[in-house]
């Protein structure tokens, strides 16, 4: 990558021409090239071939960050919201830690342009929000603009899709153990705090031993039996892997790479990692997966230009990842505010205040899925079996299964 | 095509090329046949300018670029080769017969959006990641030119930025309806391979398979160009997600 991608100076203005404030934005970024070509596909439009995948690998890189959409959400209570797609353009194979300089200064990019578009609340989708979570101090200067990462809705719609997965097995979460990768990030420690008093005991692993630590001691303060790994060592891992009956997969992975080790047949295992955190070759055999942190919109929600399907996919329609629904949610309740900020400061109360609001809303937890599909629920529910999927169908469904789905 | 300057060989006095001299060489000769380019379309422009002034500005710019090519042609005699041009070439003829247009029509904003927003974003982009590169005082010379040429773009900014506040749709639909003309071209010679047959500027095959051996790619140069043309048209004012779409649907 060349020029600095970060001096972006990015007017607001409409596809029609207009110029005004928008109560929101979303940052994000495609998580696979097959996503960023089809985003590039439709900017083309469909007189024209889509780009060849070498030609897209070698243009990416070079865009700097910008709008790519006007979002128009709706409440079931009437209230409407209009907002930005920001794409920072990071490009997917460049998630890993030898980029992060280039791309903070991505997201600082993606953030001036919703600056300048006078967002009211902007949400930080994907690795933006991991990347900037501890670091809001290198956001360009705000205004009036305030940002959100979004983990709390996030940490909300993971916790709401344990549970219901629990009770759809017909499992008894007080006698569960539960395991959470990632445990000290914003949102792996959100989920510990929300579920630790509902589960037996609980597993955390994590790469930095301090942070695991000091969770540790903060939640058997409260009663809970925890027990801590650092992921680095493997054979841990593979231990709590076999030891749990639940299993949240919060790690800031720049790909699916996340092996486990031998789990629990019938465990249940949910992938909230964006990109995905579990590996296509993962033993999982038997387990029941599902994708974490999802949720869905019931009021209304247009693209313009139309987006629907190609942004994401999935088997439902109008379904966004928590973190960016909440910078949504709280324009729709014109709380402007910068609701989760920093790491390791969400609380289940904070997670309950949250998911009110976006209920209030009618932004829910989604259906559950997995690479396979819906999950129907009850004891026929769908296995899943990652390492069985091939890797180019969990990247990108059949074109009629795809509907909308955002990053979060 | 017989060269527009004469290059003097007699003052070649290596004694023997360097394996990379050949590959500069016709980076050399896009880069004159550029500024050259730039020079004719600055002196043209000057013939449809009233005031004095920018007819003066106008002139002093083709002299300047007069300037640039002279001494990129200066840096190819130091290197043992003759870089040349050939403003008659098929894509910069294309790009001399789009300026003319709008000449013909007295257009002096089109003339600037073409100039200064399309060309001199190539230009500034890409002489800047041949001065990263290229050993030496070439590369200092190339390095030196980017920023001098960056200068020109800040002036015709000012003159830009106050065009389009004064009806921004129909600014945007010029600079879309340019865009199409002008970016096509450029992008047809960006490409990463020359499908339309050869450029008539490299002396022999085609030079940019030949690029990485001197630690550049067409890629690199389309996708650096590209980019500063994003950014100047985020300057001008021009929503971004409007000109995204515009460079996603130019040629590969």
């Amino acid at each position: 990558m060349g020029g600095s991608v970060a001096s972006v100076v990015e007017p607001v203005g409409a596809i029609d021409g207009t110029v005004g404030q928008v109560d929101f934005a979303l940052i994000g970024h495609q998580e696979s090239w097959r996503a960023a070509a089809d985003v590039l596909a439709v900017l083309r439009g469909p007189e024209r071939a889509p780009l060849p995948d070498d030609e897209i690998k070698d243009i990416l890189p070079w865009i700097p960050p910008r709008a790519v959409c006007h979002v128009e959400v709706e409440s079931i209570v009437g209230a409407k919201a209009r907002g930005l797609y920001i794409d920072s353009f990071i490009p997917p194979d460049r998630l890993e830690a030898a980029y992060v300089h280039e791309n903070i200064a991505r997201v600082r990019g993606a953030a001036a342009c919703a600056i300048n578009a006078e967002a009211k609340v902007v949400s930080l989708g994907g690795f933006s929000s991991i990347l900037i979570e501890g670091n809001f101090n290198q956001l360009p200067e705000r205004h009036d603009t305030v940002f959100t990462t979004g983990n709390t809705l996030t940490v909300a719609f993971i916790v709401q899709g344990i549970k219901k997965m629990s009770a759809l097995e017909g499992r008894d979460m007080r006698r569960s153990t539960l395991l959470i990768v990632g445990a000290t990030g914003d949102v792996g420690s959100g989920c510990a705090r929300c579920l630790a008093p509902v589960v037996k005991r609980v597993l955390l692993s994590a790469r930095n031993v301090e942070r695991l630590s000091r969770l540790a001691t903060e939640l058997q303060a409260e009663g809970v039996q925890v027990e801590i790994a650092s992921d680095l060592l493997e054979n841990h891992l593979q231990q709590f892997s076999a030891d749990a009956d639940l299993v949240i997969c919060a790690a800031s992975l720049a790909s699916p790479s996340l092996l486990l080790g031998r789990i629990a047949p019938d465990a249940i295992v949910c992938d909230a990692g964006y990109p995905k955190n579990l590996s296509p070759s993962a033993e999982i055999s038997g387990t029941k997966v599902f994708f974490g942190g999802l949720g869905q919109i019931t009021g209304g929600l247009k693209f313009t230009p139309d987006f629907h399907g190609i942004l994401n996919r999935h088997p439902f329609p109008d379904v966004v990842h928590g973190c960016l629904l909440e910078g949504m949610a709280l324009a729709l309740e014109s709380r402007f505010e910068p609701f989760s900020q920093g790491r390791g400061f969400i609380t289940p109360e904070r997670v309950e205040e949250i998911e009110t609001i976006a209920a209030r809303h009618g932004i829910y937890l989604a259906p559950l899925y997995n690479a396979e599909g819906p999950l129907n629920g009850g004891p026929d529910c769908q296995t899943a079996c990652l390492a069985d999927v091939p890797i180019h169908r969990r990247e990108m469904p059949p074109p009629e299964d795809m509907h909308v789905e955002l990053q979060g | 095509m017989e060269p527009l300057i004469a290059v003097n060989c007699s003052t070649i006095e290596c004694a023997s090329l360097s394996p990379s001299a050949p590959i500069w060489q016709d980076v050399l000769a896009q880069a004159i046949t550029g500024e050259l380019l730039a020079a004719m379309n600055y002196t043209s422009l000057s013939e449809i300018c009233d005031d004095p002034e920018e007819v003066a500005d106008a002139l002093e710019h083709a002299q300047i670029e007069r300037g640039h090519a002279a001494r990129f042609a200066a840096e190819g005699r130091k290197i043992g080769v003759e870089a040349s041009n050939n403003v008659d070439a098929r894509h910069w003829k294309a790009l001399r017969e789009a300026f003319l247009r709008c000449i013909a029509e007295r257009d002096f904003i089109g003339c600037l959006i073409v100039q200064e927003i399309m060309l001199e974003s190539f230009a500034v982009a890409s002489y800047a990641r041949v001065g990263k590169v290229a050993p030496g005082s070439l590369g200092q010379t190339f390095a030196r030119i980017a920023a001098e040429e960056e200068e020109h773009v800040d002036h015709a900014m000012a003159i830009l930025r106050a065009e389009r506040a004064l009806d921004a749709q129909r600014f945007d639909n010029k600079v879309h309806r340019l865009h199409l003309d002008v970016m096509t071209t450029l992008a047809k010679m960006l490409a990463k391979e020359c499908k339309d047959g050869h450029c008539e500027v490299c002396h022999g095959n085609c030079v940019k398979p030949s690029l990485f051996e001197v630690s550049l790619s067409a890629a690199e140069l389309r996708g650096a160009s590209l980019q500063q043309y994003l950014k100047t048209l985020d300057m001008l004012g021009i929503p971004g997600e409007v000109t995204l779409g515009w460079v996603a649907q130019l040629p590969v």
